[in-house]
């Protein structure tokens, strides 16, 4: 197992909700990045942001690790659940608040209603 | 053939699809990171076939990177898929 390897094994152990993304939650880099994060922070969801853009062991290591070969990537409680779009169809379905209380995150479930409001 | 043309032929002959849009849309990030002069950087995909119905939707995704193959993939700078099947 190489260390990018080792590393991200940890670090989606470590954090319930994990977004590998370019750029940090603060400041991301790319709009798709931008827009999981976005939906997380206005969800009130604590999670790690792993910008990939700082260490390129660990962006190609996540590629490899997820077989997946884009960013940004979610993982709750070490599980892969998808980029940008699978995680924006989530959120309009609601299928990402079910998959936080099954897996027991905290989140503020009238944020997201009023994102689903807004983009109905 | 340009990308979007390569990727609709790669899409076809794996999916046999119903329905397929290939949408450059790499003018509307012009001034972004990853935008190259010229464009055919960022793409949007619509797509609906059978094959994917019985696939959730991380094996839908999967199921697209593996027909386009990690070349074409690689010489992209973004994906947007919409899948139904």
């Amino acid at each position: 197992m190489t260390d990018a390897t080792t590393q991200i094994k940890e670090t989606v152990t470590a954090n319930d909700v994990v977004l590998f993304m370019k750029g940090t939650k603060e400041m991301p880099q790319c709009g798709f990045s931008s827009r999981v994060a976005g939906v997380l922070n206005y969800m009130g969801v604590d999670f790690k942001d792993v910008n990939v853009l700082a260490d390129a062991d660990i962006r190609q290591g996540i590629k490899d690790f997820s077989d997946w070969p884009t960013i940004p990537q979610l993982y709750v409680k070490g599980e892969f659940i998808g980029g940008c779009d699978i995680v924006t169809e989530m959120t309009l379905s609601g299928e990402l608040d079910q998959l936080f209380e099954a897996k027991g995150v905290t989140f503020d479930k009238d944020a997201a209603e009023k994102i689903r409001e807004a983009n109905a | 053939m340009n990308r979007a043309d390569e990727i609709k032929t790669a899409l076809d002959a794996a999916f046999s699809p119903q329905h397929i849009e290939v949408i450059d849309e790499s003018e509307a990030h012009r001034g972004h990171s990853g935008y190259a002069e010229g464009g055919e950087s960022h793409f949007r995909v619509v797509i609906r076939a059978p094959a994917f119905a019985p696939m959730n939707r991380i094996a839908r995704h999967r199921a697209i990177h593996a027909a386009l193959g990690p070349a074409l993939i690689g010489r992209i700078h973004a994906l947007a898929l919409d899948v139904s099947g």
